[in-house]
């Protein structure tokens, strides 16, 4: 609200972690810039769920199909079966594709709520895996299609032939990617941010806390509910993009109900309906497995991938790990990473308008500053 | 400043809230039974009677939540019944609730709520901070705070509603109303749970709002006493029917309220605060 409080603070809590996250590529090898970028896609994706089934308290189980979308709309776009169109255009008219495949959904997501919607979109989750399948002209089928690159103003975002190097550092497909995927992702924030801060985001808070004092205040409900749902699908695309762009091909068995539960998990564990919260959860739920596989043979009690049945692999051990994140943050911390956050520095910010320490004889003064109040305060 | 020209098509001035031969049922219980009143413009029209007489079915009636199988309400030349809630809204008429209804966040999200059909902000503008959503919400969180000075929570503008007491929390409702620069002001039970000092407190809002912002309110209230100061006119409901109606003197002596009330034989209506 008052973003006029906070003068010098701001700047430099956005550029210190900005200037970091652009130094990385020079520092980290390509593993790391790989885990990077998939946290990057995801946490694209889990704005867009927060949006949804945080702000506006309408469950999606079909977030994994938007995502699909998303992946399968750039890559049909911009690939040879299908009209070869720049990356650029291909991917904004994905996240069209993701937004209108929201919004042929927005019948049954403007009347239905809650837990009913979550029931209402498992659906979507096995008709795209069905489509997946058996549209093999676009979408290649069970074996899927490889990700033509992405590709701006002659610059390839792929390990071509170029050999481009900043610094010293050759720069291969996973940094050049990786600017892409901050800059996406920077976009995302910027624009939840003000979706949240702004009117539709309070009309969808009330929307979800009561749904009558939201019509009588004048939201009409149905349609700001399926505005939700088309915005979080669009997100969802943007998000199913640059994770076709990471993994360079695209599968139907990756789009499942596992990822859509993925999703969920990173919004709880991040905080419902909070943006920096669902970037945090989604580094935590894609990073963690695969920063466990790295580290598998140092790590007591997980065994090596592809080790022999009945021990404890890497993929395996990061479940059970985040499934006690989520029992631990359920219990401990409803409101999530950042709840969390929130609460270790609760007095950073300066409460604008703190009244001055009353001691309840100056009350007539106080009041009389003030000329429209007739009503003077009585604080409990 | 002028900020409500941004409605659409909403009278400036009060008209009369007109209702006729309204009757809602429940499933074979009849909530109302062809109720009629006329709420003047720029008066205070206070509806009261028993628990159960079907006081908040006609608030649901006349915000648009409850649709009645027969009668009309009209709000000057516009027919409200069949209106959805938030067409209501959007002509000027606000409500509050019985049981407070807030939302997450401080008490300028919940007034900037009562902005939401006066302001145009959509979801593209918002998400790119276009300069005429970030002026629009820059102007009407000005005019929020202004109000909140009117029913005093200035102080608390910037604070979560859920720290708030209760009897501010009832002022926010009230204030999150007046943000929709309403010209019907429907109040369901203003200071229900509230003590006295509060109550004193909520009266002198309401004679405040009546007084600058000149618009007519529709109370429900269980204090007689409130209702006997601040009413122009009253009508009683018992059992869904309308038993009386004049002005608060008149009401205080009808035998049919008195028997509404207090039960045959009994001479005067007391205080019948829940």
């Amino acid at each position: 609200m008052s973003d006029a409080a906070k003068p010098l603070l701001r700047p430099a809590a956005v550029l210190v972690p900005l200037l970091v996250l652009c130094a990385l590529p020079l520092y980290l090898e390509s593993y790391w810039l790989r885990i990077g970028l998939f946290s990057m896609a995801a946490a694209i994706g889990a704005v867009g769920l927060t949006l949804l089934s945080g702000t506006a308290g309408q469950l999606s189980m079909g977030h994994s199909f938007f995502l699909a979308v998303g992946a399968y709309g750039y890559v049909y776009f911009s690939g040879d079966p299908g009209p070869g169109l720049p990356p650029v255009i291909a991917m904004v008219l994905a996240v069209l594709l993701a937004g209108a495949a929201g919004g042929v959904f927005s019948p049954v997501a403007g009347r239905v709520k809650g837990m009913y919607l979550g029931i209402a979109t498992l659906a979507l989750v096995f008709i795209g895996h069905h489509l997946m399948l058996t549209m093999d002209g676009v979408t290649g089928g069970f074996n899927g299609r490889s990700v033509p690159p992405m590709e701006i103003g002659g610059l390839v975002l792929d390990a071509g032939q170029d050999d481009l190097t900043v610094l010293g550092v050759p720069f291969g497909a996973e940094e050049r990617l990786w600017y892409f995927g901050l800059a996406l992702l920077a976009f995302t924030w910027f624009t939840a941010r003000g979706l949240l801060r702004g009117r539709p985001g309070r009309a969808l808070v009330a929307l979800r806390d009561s749904e009558t004092a939201a019509s009588v205040m004048g939201v009409p409900v149905a349609r700001y509910r399926s505005s939700a749902f088309v915005v979080s699908s669009m997100y969802a695309g943007l998000a199913g993009v640059l994770l076709a762009l990471s993994f360079r091909r695209v599968v139907p068995d990756y789009f499942g109900l596992v990822l859509s539960i993925d999703y969920l998990a990173m919004i709880v564990i991040g905080g419902l309906g909070s943006v920096a919260g669902a970037v945090a959860g989604a580094f935590f739920v894609t990073a963690l497995p695969l920063v466990m596989a790295k580290y598998a043979d140092q790590l007591p009690l997980v065994a090596a991938p592809g080790s022999p049945d009945g021990s404890l692999g890497p993929t395996e051990a990061s479940r059970y790990l985040y499934g006690a994140a989520i029992v631990v943050i359920l219990l401990w911390a409803p409101d999530g990473l950042s709840g969390l956050a929130r609460r270790l520095r609760p007095r950073s910010r300066p409460q604008p308008s703190a009244p001055p320490p009353d001691t309840g004889l100056a009350e007539p003064v106080s009041t009389s500053a003030v000329p429209v109040a007739t009503v003077k305060e009585h604080t409990p | 400043m002028n900020l409500r020209t941004t409605a659409t098509a909403r009278p400036e001035t009060p008209r009369p809230l007109e209702v006729e031969g309204v009757t809602v049922r429940f499933a074979g219980l009849t909530a109302l039974d062809d109720v009629s009143f006329t709420v003047a413009p720029g008066s205070v029209h206070a509806v009261i009677g028993p628990n159960g007489a079907g006081k908040s079915t006609c608030f649901n009636v006349l915000s648009g939540l409850y649709r009645p199988v027969s009668g009309t309400v009209r709000y000057g030349e516009h027919l409200l019944t069949g209106l959805a809630p938030h067409r209501i809204a959007a002509l000027g008429v606000a409500r509050t609730f019985q049981n407070i209804v807030t939302t997450e966040g401080t008490v300028g999200d919940n007034l900037m709520l009562g902005r939401h059909a006066l302001t145009r902000a959509g979801f593209v503008s918002s998400a790119l901070h276009l300069p005429h959503a970030v002026r629009e919400q820059r102007a009407h969180l000005a005019r929020a705070r202004e109000i909140a000075g009117i029913v005093g929570l200035e102080r608390h503008f910037d604070q979560p509603v859920a720290l708030l007491s209760y009897g501010d929390r009832k002022r926010v409702e009230m204030a999150r109303a007046l943000c929709l620069e309403p010209r019907v002001l429907l109040l369901d039970e203003p200071v229900a749970g509230m003590n006295t000092t509060e109550r004193t407190a909520a009266v002198e809002v309401i004679r405040t709002v009546r007084e600058q912002l000149g618009l007519s309110i529709v109370l429900v209230e269980h204090d007689m006493g409130l209702v006997m100061r601040l009413a122009d006119e009253v009508t009683v409901l018992d059992f869904g029917r309308r038993i009386a109606h004049g002005t608060p003197d008149e009401v205080r002596q009808d035998p049919e309220v008195l028997r509404a009330y207090l039960g045959t034989g009994a001479d005067t209506p007391g205080k019948e605060a829940a």
